[in-house]
């Protein structure tokens, strides 16, 4: 079984276009979306609409939990004044274009969505989270402390934990073993299809690879694909520049920060 | 935000084909595949082909779970209701093999969550009847011990929806009947539209709403092809009958 997982969109319609032609070639079994199809560019309306079309299994984001309340607030961890400034006019104008229906399918979203299997007379659950399953905006990078990071996954009952937010891609495994007895726990950042941050410009998002022999005591069992695509950028950065949205938002976009 | 669910194709194409045509139509924001896609019929590999390719979010049924148990001789069986599973190539069986058995999604509604349960038959087994006239109190014990506020599933081939009081609160269980096998009666192929509307809450009645979708296929032409093939000719009259 493959699964295709993808998040952080943030209103890029050329790369969103980009990686369903993309993902499309893999083939997947499964698709879902981690949420945060708004903001930071000029086409929300025609991202849901996209993905909507599909009907594939979407979470919300903060970015979508904000506006489907109409709120000024994104739950964004801005760091600088100028950050701040930024973010207000990036809110204030997703505000004003996204439509009624669209606002309401993003005040809809489920917030949370556990694959549980049960294979091999043994089971684990995969949990699909924006954030963290604690909150729809906490960070969880890479370099957070393993008794942290397995104390979150050990709560929420999650065996393979993905999730968005940070727009930068990993895979840690962490051995949550109990009396010498191994349980290998799966925490993956999937990265940002529409605004990545990790200093390749190129779209990306994960392939999850389970097979009959997937199990949480063989590390190697569950297999993680990071894919970065190709996308009109410029198309995107432009559309920023000829936009009210700050300027530094297309110069993110071209240098993947 | 509407959510189609549709279950137990048991390698029935032209009923599947028709069901997309009809769902299709309803724009659903998403869409989950309850399982049972093998047995009974000959087009087992077209089924999952076809589910496959939409990538549809599927569970595993019983029919489905059954096929990487089969002994070597019920797979080489000629004729007989093994036959079906006879037909299912590697790959298809791979993607048997890997199919999680429940999906649960959590919604953050108004005042509270709202947890979302798919299973094939029940919570704790792929292959438990969870009939309309179960008694209540072991009804809600189902929900309880499975934390689920809505409880869809499949596995009986007759739809229904019904729901509990559980305190202060409501519990609602939905069986989404069968695309390619239905058993009440009406041989037309059957789904359902679950809608949870922005003001939904697990503390008022009806508040969620349940849509039961019946859809005509070709019924003649698939009962027609069961009995040209080696399967047993039954399965044709109770394709007709519905039972």
């Amino acid at each position: 079984m493959k699964i295709a997982l993808f998040s952080d969109i943030h209103a890029n319609l050329p790369a969103l276009e980009a990686f369903f032609a993309d993902v499309e070639t893999h083939k997947p079994d499964a698709i879902y979306c981690l949420g945060d199809l708004v903001g930071y560019n000029i086409w929300p309306n025609e991202v849901i609409n996209e993905i909507r079309k599909r009907g594939i299994p979407t979470i919300a984001g903060n970015y979508d939990f904000g506006i489907g309340r109409t709120s000024d607030d994104c739950g964004c961890a801005y760091k600088t004044d100028d950050e701040k400034a930024n973010g207000a006019v990036s809110i204030s104008l997703t505000n004003e274009i996204v439509k009624d229906e669209e606002r309401q399918y993003l005040r809809s979203l489920p917030a949370h969505i556990k694959v549980e299997f049960q294979l091999n007379n043994d089971k684990f659950n995969l949990l699909l989270v924006h954030g963290s399953p604690r909150r729809i905006n906490e960070y969880l990078f890479e370099d957070r402390e393993e008794k942290s990071m397995l104390r979150i996954m050990h709560d929420a009952d999650a065996d393979i934990m993905c999730f968005g937010h940070t727009h930068k891609p990993y895979h840690r495994i962490l051995n949550d073993s109990k009396d010498d007895a191994n349980h290998f726990r799966h925490a993956i950042n999937i990265g940002s299809v529409g605004k990545p941050k990790d200093g390749n410009p190129q779209g990306g998002y994960v392939l999850l690879h389970i097979t009959d022999h997937s199990s949480i005591t063989d590390k190697d069992s569950i297999q993680v694909e990071f894919i970065r695509f190709d996308y009109d950028i410029e198309k995107a950065a432009k559309a920023v520049e000829d936009s009210r949205l700050p300027n530094a938002y297309a110069e993110s976009l071209r240098k993947g920060i | 935000m509407k959510i189609a669910l549709f279950s137990d194709i048991h390698a029935n194409l032209p009923a599947l084909h028709a069901f997309f045509e009809s769902v299709e139509a309803h724009k659903p924001d998403a869409l989950y595949c309850l399982g049972d896609l093998v047995g009974y019929h000959i087009w087992p590999n077209e089924v999952i082909g076809s589910i496959r390719r939409r990538s549809i979010p599927t569970i595993a049924g019983n029919h489905d779970a059954k096929v990487q148990k089969l002994k070597a001789a019920d797979l080489a069986a000629t004729s007989g209701k093994n036959y079906a599973y006879t037909l299912i190539g590697d790959s298809e069986k791979e993607y048997l093999a890997t199919l999680p058995a429940h999906l649960r999604i959590e919604f953050q509604l108004k005042d509270g969550p709202l947890t979302l349960l798919l299973v094939h038959g029940s919570p704790v087994s792929n292959d438990e009847y969870l009939l309309e006239d179960k008694p209540e109190a072991d009804f809600l014990d189902v929900f309880q011990k499975a934390s689920a506020d809505i409880l869809c599933f499949g596995h009986s081939h007759k739809p229904y929806s019904r729901t509990l009081r559980d305190g202060n609160r409501y519990r609602l269980a939905i069986n989404t009947g069968s695309v390619g096998k239905p058993k009440d009666g009406n041989p037309q192929g059957g789904y359902v539209l679950l809608t949870i509307p922005l003001d939904a809450s697990i503390h008022h009645k009806d508040s969620i709403l349940v849509e039961f979708v019946r859809f005509d296929y070709d019924v003649e032409l698939s009962a027609r092809t069961l009995e040209a093939s080696s399967l047993p000719p039954e399965f044709a009259d109770m394709l007709r009958k519905a039972y």
